[in-house]
């Protein structure tokens, strides 16, 4: 009886232990990784959702306390603004971040002489600390007259501008701040999906008459529509995570004109001491990007040969 | 060659967690107290001062080993620091946050520790009051207090007429009737800055900081000797009521909204503690609210002439209500440190010269203190002492004279003044309250033109009350 369950070969866990056997050292090579990921991600991941039913002193639970957290949260006005300045921050950045690095990995694609020195010049701002980036705009951002903009905007005739301490202003200016430094990477993953169109495509088009914008619209939009579908969705994710550029720019204000959920996550557990609060807003950012991800992916999801039917017909007009 | 490769990947392995459990329980049998004050390695004078003082305190007890370990308090570090056990042994906080620690049990009572040295009935009774809980159990050493007051660019002040010379080049703070030349109310505060205004290009007459807390801070102040009798009032019943839309409060933020509509203050609705030392020391404002602790931060980070600054007292609203909020630094002990660490911390003050002792060792460690601050250029002024002992007040009164590099005349008025017009912080959620009040002067910073103040400090007024004061 007892042989027999030993050599069960439909057991879990006879299979278990023949995966480890057929690959033990393959196993023991992960094993550091899995338990920093362990230690480091998927533990604090499931005590943050834990905590935010809890009671809290410090970051102890000290017991579980149902829905409190999360409706305090929601009767906090400042979480109001941040809700609202999250999807600013998202609006602004699909205007400013999403459309500039296209644009940019466009017109680089298009460069014929010191194609390195522009790919250099446009990722250079990204090796650049984030902190020090912030800085440094904050400076050029000084309300001052006399600082660096204000006095640019003079010689050209314009207003000087408040730039950062005017409430509506902060969003934008930041999103400015946040693509300066973040395009340069964006721009080399569009650079190399340009870079794997045929050129027969493009060579057919012009023989067919197609002008470059014609091109661009036809050949270069679809068949790099994965990517930007792609990184469309990492851009929003990470702007939901905007956090150091709005605390250090402007400490959340002016009266938290640019405060993100994660800077009020933030506030909650280092100014408030309130790591239930905190942990609530960390759950709800996550539930919000979940179902805008999933929303996204369903209403954009293309069918396996939307490009190519794309191109047959195309193919088909221009032979008409 | 499966066989060497598995071999090779559990011995490192192995030897990667033996170093990692190795490296851990290192010690040379002593007693290791950290010390949270210790100064950046770049400050290299105040670095072999400190050196200074552990050598002699380590000669004299030599089962201690002290240990460098700086950590510049701030609120938003300190849980992380002390939930995770990495608190050194002693560090300094400020006077507002005592009672959130000894809430939160991340500082230890030092009550016994400090009677048994003798030291508690020396305290100052007010500082003592802000480092113990409602027991009187005491749970820090103040290190020194400070009042907020006027900051003066005597320079700029003299260039646009308002202070005058004498013979000898020393700036006049006064007229021939001993009256002050120098701004004393918030109205001549305003008629300086439009000088200042009219005489200096991209340059302004005063600095209202309102990011990190600093606005509220500064605006508490204000709101005083605007004719506000208190922020937080305690009513009939027992219970704290709120009190951050009364009519004082308000005036104040219309003052700082006609400043800011008139172009009359630093432009800018998120300026932190740091901005007043950088706008000062750049020379884009001419006066700034500080507290006399921190004077020499333009100097010693902006080459800012010392001999340029003086130092006058709060100016008054209302021409009666005159007050100085009275705050400070103590140090405060790690509640997980033993009771061996926390008496060596607490010995290693006197060495620094921060105990109410008097003997050869405080003595030379005030000493060298001065000596180190020379040595930086840093104006050297009068220290709002936390001990009241007369034997030790009168050697550290002498000392700061004898080793007083500036010109006592620009700080006289303050100092002569601060024991009528100091004024504790208000009792409770102070930091909170603090971060309310920024939101309100952001907003007016940022829409002079249309902000309604009143409104902005009721809306303050009844989150304060609601998210705070009725925790109470």
């Amino acid at each position: 009886m007892k042989k027999e369950k030993l050599y069960d070969r439909s057991s879990v866990s006879y299979k278990a232990k023949r995966l480890f056997k057929r690959n033990w050292s393959g196993w023991l090579l992960m094993l550091p990784g899995l338990l920093l990921f362990l230690f480091f991600v998927w533990a604090p991941l499931a005590q943050n959702v834990i905590l935010s039913f809890n009671e809290t002193k410090g970051f102890e639970s000290v017991g579980f306390n149902n829905f409190d957290n999360y409706i305090r949260v929601f009767n906090d006005p400042m979480f109001t603004k941040a809700l609202a300045n999250t999807f600013k921050y998202i609006l602004w950045s699909i205007i400013i971040g999403f459309l500039v690095p296209i644009f940019l990995g466009l017109l680089l694609s298009e460069v014929v002489h010191f194609k390195p020195f522009f790919r250099l010049g446009i990722y250079f701002p990204s090796i650049v600390s984030g902190i020090a980036v912030v800085i440094m705009w904050s400076y050029l951002f000084d309300p001052n007259p006399g600082a660096v903009l204000n006095q640019l905007l003079t010689a050209l005739g314009i207003p000087v501008s408040q730039f950062l301490s005017n409430p509506s202003l902060t969003i934008p200016l930041i999103v400015v701040t946040m693509t300066w430094r973040g395009a340069g990477g964006t721009v080399l993953v569009y650079l190399s999906a340009l870079q794997n169109i045929d050129n027969s495509q493009y060579e057919a088009a012009r023989m067919d008459g197609a002008g470059a914008l014609s091109r661009v619209l036809h050949v270069t939009l679809p068949h790099i529509m994965p990517t930007i579908r792609m990184l469309f969705i990492l851009q929003i994710i990470s702007v939901f995570q905007v956090f150091y550029e709005p605390l250090v720019m402007t400490s959340g204000g002016p009266d938290g004109a640019s405060i993100s959920l994660l800077l009020l996550s933030y506030r909650y557990a280092f100014e408030s001491f309130d790591a239930g609060a905190s942990a609530a807003t960390g759950v709800i950012l996550a539930v919000i990007i979940i179902i805008l991800t999933v929303i996204y992916l369903r209403i954009s999801m293309p069918k396996k040969d939307k490009v190519s039917n794309k191109w047959r017909r195309y193919a088909e007009k221009v032979k008409k | 060659m499966k066989k060497w490769l598995c071999a090779a990947v559990a011995a490192i392995v192995g030897v990667v967690s033996l170093l990692s459990f190795g490296a851990c329980g290192k010690g040379n049998g002593k007693i290791k107290v950290s010390i949270g004050m210790w100064p950046d390695p770049t400050l290299t004078k105040d670095v072999e001062m400190y050196q200074k003082w552990e050598e002699a305190f380590e000669r004299d007890y030599p089962q201690y080993d002290i240990v460098g370990d700086r950590y510049e308090y701030s609120a938003d570090t300190i849980m992380a620091k002390a939930t995770s056990k990495q608190l050194p042994t002693v560090f300094q906080t400020y006077f507002t946050e005592p009672q959130k620690l000894i809430e939160n049990g991340w500082v230890a009572d030092i009550t016994d520790q400090l009677n048994e040295l003798g030291w508690l009935d020396k305290m100052d009774v007010d500082m003592r009051a802000a480092v113990s809980d409602s027991a009187g159990r005491c749970y820090g050493v103040p290190r020194d207090g400070y009042g907020m007051g006027l900051f003066l660019n005597c320079a700029m002040l003299y260039d646009v007429g308002v202070i005058d010379k004498d013979a000898d080049g020393n700036y006049k703070l006064h007229d021939d009737e001993g009256n002050p030349l120098y701004p004393t109310t918030f109205d001549e505060i305003r008629e300086v800055s439009e000088r200042i205004v009219e005489s200096y290009d991209n340059t302004y007459g005063l600095v209202i900081l309102s990011a990190n807390n600093n606005g509220g801070w500064q605006f508490t102040n204000m709101a005083w000797n605007f004719g506000c009798a208190a922020m937080q009032v305690r009513g009939a019943d027992g219970k704290y009521k709120a009190n951050l839309n009364d009519a004082g409060a308000v005036k104040a933020l219309e003052w700082i909204q006609d400043m800011a509509n008139d172009g009359l203050i630093y432009p800018d609705a998120s300026l932190t503690y740091v901005d007043w030392y950088s706008k000062i020391g750049s020379k884009n404002v001419a006066m700034a609210f500080c507290g006399n602790d921190n004077i020499m931060m333009p100097v010693t980070t902006f080459n800012f002439n010392k001999d340029d600054i003086a130092f006058v007292p709060m100016p008054t609203g209302d021409g009666q209500s005159r007050y100085s909020l009275y705050g400070g630094t103590p140090f405060v002990f790690s509640s997980y440190a033993t009771e061996e660490q926390i008496k060596g911390a607490l010995l290693f003050l006197k060495y620094m010269g921060r105990s109410p002792e008097t003997d050869e060792i405080s003595v030379s460690a005030i000493e060298v203190g001065h000596q180190t601050a020379q040595a930086k250029a840093m104006p050297i002024i009068q220290t709002i002492r936390p001990w009241t002992n007369a034997e030790f007040l009168e050697i550290a009164n002498r000392l700061d004279k004898q080793y007083t590099n500036v010109n006592p005349y620009y700080y006289a008025d303050f100092f002569d003044s601060l024991e009528q017009m100091k004024r504790p912080e208000e009792p409770y959620y102070c930091q909170d309250m603090y971060k309310l009040l920024d939101n309100a002067i952001q907003n007016v910073l940022s829409n002079p033109g249309t902000a309604n103040c009143k409104s902005l400090l009721d809306t303050a007024n009844s989150q304060f009350q609601s998210n705070y004061l009725n925790k109470l």
